[in-house]
């Protein structure tokens, strides 16, 4: 290898974990730039509200990690809000919950029967399922905003917006289910088989996987934690518009792909998801601390993501150019 | 065999749909509308629409929604050309691509009557009259509610504000803005506002445009956002991070608005009424085609609701 700092321990360092490194470089730009960006209430804040694009992203993970693609979670979370919200005061919350799992699993596992037995294109299949999802919750709702009538005598409110510990619970639910299913990806040998189906599919049939049912369970996974968002979503502000939801597909993906996931499947962690989700929510405060204009903004998310993926690519390599250019 | 059953029965239902239009209403309006079901404010007004064509005697209607399909609205419009209605309100989908349709129907001697949101200056030719809110109006009275409860305060020299906008590239969000930006310094020129980023209507993200605002601003008196569901995230935020004494006035009063004004924590809104909006359209429709003077731009009006004067305010069911 020609390039420099590859043959060091540093280097190797550095090459395992570039998408860290420009994190802390982007945190402490913005640190210049506005000194209050690293005050630990800020940091909280931040931290909590990612948790909900962060918990989506931890079960879209896997389904990437796959080989697969999923399009339908930011509908998906506005479907699960929308009839937490409603059956909160149909039939209480401790009962209200457990339903709105179950009915967001179902969707889950529809799309996984049709991706994982059926073979049927994921993107399709998704893409199809982000308007279809968003058209049943219209439905169920008759567009109408669902509050939570009682907003004040709700334990509901929990999920959201109290705290244990000093810290908030979206931030420890957020912490539990990263650490579990970094533990089911990493060390068990389900997490294997995902990484083995979607490095190279037909190998893993000859290996004895079968491959349905690995991305079916991916997709069960990637609907439980869409569910656990819109509980905290939910929770958060005890009420909601149907579009709630709506775009955050592409965020959560970004993430994921931001993370080092690769959108071919076979690689990808549970914690650099985590990193790619981060470094999303904090380029979004601290543009806003920062206060430029918001179309400015738009331009300047997009440069630091380019910068991002570049960094992490050139330290994997040992080099800012491709060797092929 | 079975076509002559077919051309018998719709003959028949066709002689009965005539028969029955012939014997009714004086006047056939068709309306095609953005997107019914899609908010509660736009099923509220469909709901209202229709209840009022029921009160009416005088006036039946065809209503058609084109499911925020523009290829679906243009299509409309030239049935109820076909049909031969007496007028036609339209609540467009797109502002631009309306426009030729909305020739048509003139050019076929067809009032239109455009709804809510109006289109785009190129076809104002073609159009009898706008039914709506008056955004910017909107704005400049919001702006007027703040200053006003700045200084019953007495802190109108010293205040400062935050501003959460609507969607960017939205006309309802930037001529609100317009009308906030405008009027304040006239009412309140000592009041700063510290900053503006949009909130895009939704509740999530205005709570974190606002959080950011918070950790940024050790002083802010006031907030005003393009609707009250913005207005409420950014309440919650404000809750959250417990800065209190902040004065929230939003726009277009939701149930959750008007429940916050309740209790003491939100001050003010613009009273923005999807029933009336729907009234409006058809009573301006219905007067021209009694031929009385229409105004151009024929707006309803949206007063001003603060926590003092809420009593005489429904709530609203959105």
């Amino acid at each position: 290898m020609a390039g420099g700092f590859s043959r060091s321990n540093i280097g190797g360092l550095l090459a395992k974990q570039g998408i860290l490194i420009a994190f802390v470089i982007f945190m402490i730009g913005f640190t210049i730039a506005n000194e209050r960006f690293l005050a630990p209430e800020n940091v909280m804040g931040v931290v909590r509200s990612s948790a909900i694009l962060g918990v989506m992203a931890l079960g879209v993970t896997f389904v990437v990690i796959s080989g697969n693609l999923d399009l339908s979670v930011g509908s998906m979370m506005s479907f699960s809000t929308i009839v937490v919200l409603d059956l909160h005061d149909k039939i209480g919350p401790a009962l209200a919950i457990p339903a709105m799992f179950a009915m967001t699993l179902c969707l889950g596992a529809f799309i996984g029967f049709l991706v994982g037995y059926l073979k049927l294109n994921s993107l399709i299949v998704t893409l199809g399922m982000l308007s279809a999802i968003h058209g049943l919750t219209l439905t169920y709702s008759g567009g109408k905003n669902m509050d939570i009538a009682d907003k004040d005598g709700t334990w509901f409110a929990v999920f959201g917006q109290s705290s244990a510990l000093g810290i908030p619970v979206p931030i420890l639910i957020f912490g539990l289910l990263a650490a579990v299913l970094g533990m089911v990806l990493a060390k068990t040998p389900f997490g294997r088989k995902v990484y083995a189906v979607g490095g190279n599919g037909v190998a893993a049939t000859f290996s004895g996987i079968r491959r349905a049912r690995v991305v079916f369970t991916c997709y069960l996974l990637s609907a439980f934690c869409v569910a656990t968002a819109g509980l905290i979503q939910a929770s958060r502000s005890l009420g909601s518009q149907n579009t709630v939801g709506q775009g955050l597909e592409l965020e959560v993906l970004a993430a994921v792909i931001l993370g080092g996931a690769s959108l071919l499947g076979g690689s990808g962690t549970i914690f650099k998801t985590i990193v790619g989700v981060l470094i999303l929510g904090f380029i979004q405060n601290g543009l806003l601390l920062v206060g430029l204009q918001f179309y400015a903004q738009y331009v300047v998310t997009w440069v630091i993501i380019i910068l991002a993926v570049w960094l992490d690519i050139a330290a994997k390599r040992g080099r800012l150019l491709s060797p092929i250019a | 065999m079975k076509i002559r059953t077919m051309i018998t029965l719709s003959t028949a239902m066709a002689g009965l749909a005539f028969a029955s239009s012939a014997s009714a209403a004086e006047y056939r309006i068709g309306i095609t509308q953005n997107n019914v079901g899609v908010d509660s404010y736009q099923t509220t007004y469909d709901q209202s629409f229709k209840e009022a064509v029921e009160a009416n005697d005088s006036v039946e209607a065809v209503v058609l929604d084109a499911g925020g399909d523009v290829a679906r609205q243009i299509a409309q419009i030239e049935d109820l050309i076909q049909q031969q209605v007496q007028a036609i309100i339209i609540w467009p989908t797109n502002g631009e691509a309306v426009i030729p349709a909305v020739r048509k129907a003139k050019n076929a001697g067809i009032p239109v009557i455009v709804t809510n949101s109006n289109i785009a200056e190129a076809g104002f030719d073609f159009v009898k009259s706008f039914s709506g809110p008056d955004n910017i109006t909107q704005g400049s009275r919001s702006a007027e509610i703040m200053c006003d409860k700045f200084k019953e305060m007495g802190i109108e020299t010293t205040a400062q504000v935050v501003q959460i906008s609507g969607q960017p590239g939205y006309t309802t969000a930037i001529e609100r803005q317009k009308g906030f930006d405008d009027r304040l310094p006239e009412v309140c020129p000592d009041v700063t506002v510290l900053e503006t980023q949009p909130g895009d209507w939704n509740r999530e993200k205005s709570q974190k445009v606002m959080e950011a605002f918070l950790v940024k601003y050790d002083k802010i008196d006031g907030v005003y956002a393009g609707d009250d569901n913005m207005g409420v995230g950014a309440l919650n935020a404000a809750k959250a991070a417990g800065r209190e004494g902040i004065i929230f006035v939003g726009a277009t009063n939701f149930a959750v608005g008007y429940e916050a004004m309740e209790k003491g924590e939100y001050w003010g809104s613009i009273y923005q009424s999807p029933v009336d909006d729907a009234k409006a359209a058809l009573k301006t429709a219905i007067d021209v085609l009694d031929g009385k003077e229409v105004p151009f731009l024929n707006y309803f009006d949206t007063p001003k609701i603060t926590q003092d004067n809420m009593s005489n305010f429904t709530k609203p069911v959105f």
